[in-house]
C-alpha cells in the first residue's frame, strides 16, 4: 500500500504577491483546543486559511474494537468531553437497538437518562459561552458561567461518581437509581436557573461591545450550513429548525413540550442567542423530568445476560453467582447486524455507526463528530474576513478537540 | 423476562449488515462502485442536501474487503420550522470495494466530504479520486499503514528499555536511612563509592 502524503509545511497555503502565510495555533489560547490554522493573509485580511487537525488524535475508534461493549461506553465519553453524557447516550441507544431492548427500558431509566443529558447540554453551553466571551475580553462571564456549570457537575458527580466523565448510563439502563437528595439538589438548581439566566443575558445580549463583535460576523446562509453538514445551534441560527430530538424523538423526548430556538441572522450572535435560549429549554425539559422522577421504579432491565443483578444477591443465588461472573470476565454479546443512531448533542448531531459481528466486543464504531463537520465550514466561512473574526467564528462553532480528532 | 440474547450465528463474522434486515429509520442501499457517483449524483438531486457522514469498514477475508458507507439526509436548504423539517428522509448508501480500488469523491457534490474523505484516505488507504487535497489528517503526515484496517496491529512493536546505569540500581544502595540523619550526603556517598567500583 503506497500512501503519498504532503508534509505540513507553509507552502501548504501558496504565496502570492503581498500575502503573508502565518500559522495560527496550535498553541493558540482562542483555538479552543490544539487547533492549527494556516492562514494566508493580506493585512487583516484573511484570503485563504486550511484548519490542520488531528493534534489530539488518541484512535478512540480502533481502541474500542478491543472492549467489552461495557468498556467501550468509559472511552466514547472521553471524545465529547464537555457532554459526556450525550456520547454516552448515543452510545448506549445504539446498543440497545442492535439488542432489540429499546421498548424495554424502563420508564425511570429513560427519564433519567433525558435529566443528565439536558444538564450536561447546560453545563456544555456555558463552558462556550464563557470562553467564547473571554475571546472578546469580557473575563467576568466566565466566572458566572463556571459557577452554574459546578453545580451541574455536582449533580454529575452525584449521580456517576466523578465529575467530568461519570460514566452513568449504562446499556439497558442507568448505574444505580439516583442518590438521596439529588431531587432536592436538581430542584435547588432549577430555582437558581433564571436568577444566573437574566444575569448572563444581562451582561453580553445588549452589551454594544459584545454585539459590534458578533453581530454580522461568520454569516453563513441556510443552504451554506446544509451543504456544509453543519448541525446543531449553528443550523438553527440559520434558520433550519433541525433537532434530532423533534425528527427523530429517542428514549421519550416526544412527551416532553419544548421548542425549539431558531434565528435566521446566521451570524454568531445568533448562535449566541440560540445557545441562550436552548439552555431555557433545557431547563423546561428538566423541570418536566424531575416531575416525573417523583414515582419510584426500576432503573435497570431485568435481564442477567446484560446487566449484572444486584451485588446483595449474588451471596444467595448461585445462579446470581454465574451471571455475575459472566458479565465481569467476558461481557455480553449483540447479536450482528449495523445501525445508526444519532442524538441532539449541544454541538449538533451526534451519531454513532456500529457494526456488530455478534462478539462481545463492536467489530466497527464510527462517530458521525458535530465538532468536526462545523469546523470543517469555516473554510467556506472565513476568506475575506478580519483575522479578529476568525476568532469569533471559532468561538461561536464551538468545537471540542477530543470530538473532532477522536 | 427472558433474556432477548440469541447466540452468536456461526458463519456470519464477515459481513454482519448482510444478515439482518435494517433496524434503524434509514433506507439501506447497497451500490455498486461503477455506478456509485451516478446514484449520489441523483440522490442530492432527489433533495437529500445534506452527507450526515462518510466512514468505512474493514471486512478482512470478505471479498470486496472494505465498505464505504454514505449517510445522507434530506434537508430544505432554505430556513424551515420544525414542521416544514418534519422526520427527514434518511439514507445509507453502501459501497464494497476492494483493496487497491479507487472510490470517486463526492466533495464537488457536499464540500462537507472534504475532511470525511481525508479521514477514510488516512485510517483505511481508501483512495478517493478528483478529491482536491487528499493527504493525511489524522494521524502524522510521514507515518506508514493504516490504523483501522483489521490487520493493523493494536500495539506497535515493544521498544527496547534502555539498561539503568549500575550506580542507579537499587542493589548498589544500602537500606534504610543513615544513622546521621544527613539521608542525601550519605546517598551521594554511597553512589560515589558504587561508580569508582
Amino acid at each position: 500500500m503506497s500512501l503519498s502524503t504532503t508534509p505540513l509545511t507553509p507552502e501548504i497555503v501558496s504565496h502570492e504577491g503581498n500575502a503573508m502565510v502565518l500559522s495560527m495555533g496550535p498553541q493558540h489560547p482562542s483555538t479552543h483546543g490544539v487547533l492549527q490554522i494556516m492562514l494566508e493573509i493580506e493585512g487583516e485580511n484573511v484570503i485563504k486559511l486550511e484548519p490542520e487537525i488531528g493534534y489530539l488524535h488518541t484512535g478512540i475508534e480502533k481502541n474500542c474494537e478491543n472492549l467489552f461493549w461495557s468498556q467501550v461506553q468509559t472511552n466514547v465519553e472521553r471524545m465529547d468531553y464537555l457532554a459526556p453524557s450525550s456520547n454516552a447516550f448515543c452510545y448506549v441507544l445504539a446498543v440497545e437497538k442492535l439488542l432489540g431492548i429499546t421498548d424495554a427500558i424502563p420508564e425511570r431509566a429513560q427519564v433519567i437518562r433525558v435529566l443528565q443529558a439536558e444538564l450536561t447540554r447546560i453545563a456544555s453551553h456555558c463552558v462556550q459561552l464563557g470562553t467564547h466571551a473571554i475571546d472578546l475580553g469580557a473575563i467576568s462571564v466566565f466566572f458566572y458561567c463556571f459557577d452554574l456549570r459546578e453545580n451541574i457537575l455536582d449533580l454529575q458527580e452525584a449521580a456517576g461518581g466523578a465529575r467530568m466523565h461519570p460514566n452513568y448510563l449504562r446499556v439497558g439502563g442507568v448505574n444505580g437509581d439516583l442518590p438521596d437528595g439529588y431531587l432536592e439538589r436538581v430542584d435547588a438548581l432549577i430555582a437558581k436557573f433564571p436568577g444566573r439566566m437574566r444575569e448572563l443575558r444581562g451582561l453580553l445580549q445588549a452589551n454594544p461591545i459584545f454585539q459590534d463583535r458578533t453581530i454580522d460576523v461568520g454569516y453563513m446562509s441556510p443552504a451554506d450550513a446544509v451543504s456544509w453538514s453543519v448541525t446543531g445551534p449553528p443550523l438553527r441560527a440559520s434558520g433550519v429548525a433541525y433537532d434530532v430530538r423533534k425528527a427523530l424523538p429517542y428514549s421519550g423526548y416526544e412527551h416532553y413540550d419544548f421548542d425549539v430556538p431558531t434565528r435566521t441572522d446566521g451570524d454568531a450572535y445568533a448562535r449566541f442567542l440560540v445557545r441562550l435560549d436552548e439552555m431555557e429549554q433545557s431547563l423546561r425539559i428538566i423541570e418536566q423530568a424531575r416531575k416525573k422522577l417523583n414515582t419510584p421504579g426500576p432503573v435497570v432491565i431485568d435481564d442477567p445476560k446484560i446487566v449484572a443483578p444486584p451485588k446483595e444477591t449474588i451471596a444467595l443465588s448461585m445462579e446470581a453467582l454465574i451471571h455475575h461472573f459472566k458479565i465481569v470476565s467476558e461481557g455480553f454479546r449483540v447479536p450482528p447486524g449495523d445501525v445508526y443512531q444519532s442524538v441532539e448533542g449541544p454541538r449538533g448531531e451526534l451519531g454513532y455507526y456500529i457494526v456488530s459481528n455478534g462478539e462481545n466486543r463492536p467489530y466497527r464504531l464510527r462517530t458521525r463528530p458535530p465538532s468536526m463537520y462545523n469546523l470543517q465550514c469555516l473554510k467556506g466561512m472565513a476568506p475575506g474576513n478580519l483575522i479578529a473574526d476568525l476568532v469569533v467564528m471559532i468561538g461561536s462553532l464551538d468545537p471540542v478537540f477530543g470530538e473532532v480528532d477522536r | 423476562m427472558p433474556s432477548t440474547q440469541t447466540p452468536p450465528l456461526a458463519g456470519t463474522a464477515t459481513d454482519p449488515t448482510s444478515v439482518r434486515p435494517a433496524i434503524d429509520d434509514a433506507i439501506i442501499e447497497r451500490v455498486e462502485l461503477s455506478a456509485l457517483r451516478a446514484r449520489l449524483e441523483a440522490l442530492k438531486a432527489e433533495g437529500f442536501s445534506m452527507l450526515l457522514d462518510l466512514g468505512a469498514v474493514d471486512y478482512l477475508g470478505r471479498a470486496p474487503r472494505f465498505d464505504v458507507v454514505y449517510h445522507l439526509l434530506k434537508m430544505p436548504v432554505v430556513a424551515a420550522t420544525v414542521a416544514q423539517v418534519g422526520a427527514p428522509g434518511r439514507m445509507r448508501v453502501l459501497c464494497g470495494i476492494n483493496d487497491g480500488d479507487h472510490v470517486p469523491s463526492v466533495v464537488s457534490l457536499w464540500p462537507s466530504a472534504d475532511w470525511a474523505e481525508r479521514e477514510v484516505f488516512d485510517l483505511f488507504g481508501i483512495t478517493f479520486d478528483g478529491h482536491p487535497d487528499l493527504r493525511r489528517i489524522q494521524m502524522p503526515h510521514d507515518w506508514e499503514g493504516a490504523p483501522l484496517r483489521k490487520d493493523y496491529p493494536l500495539r506497535g512493536p515493544a521498544r527496547e528499555r534502555a539498561p539503568r546505569p549500575a550506580f542507579a540500581l537499587k542493589s548498589n544502595v544500602q537500606a534504610g536511612t543513615p544513622p546521621s540523619g544527613k539521608t542525601l550526603a550519605a546517598l551521594q556517598e554511597q553512589i560515589k563509592k558504587a561508580r569508582e567500583q
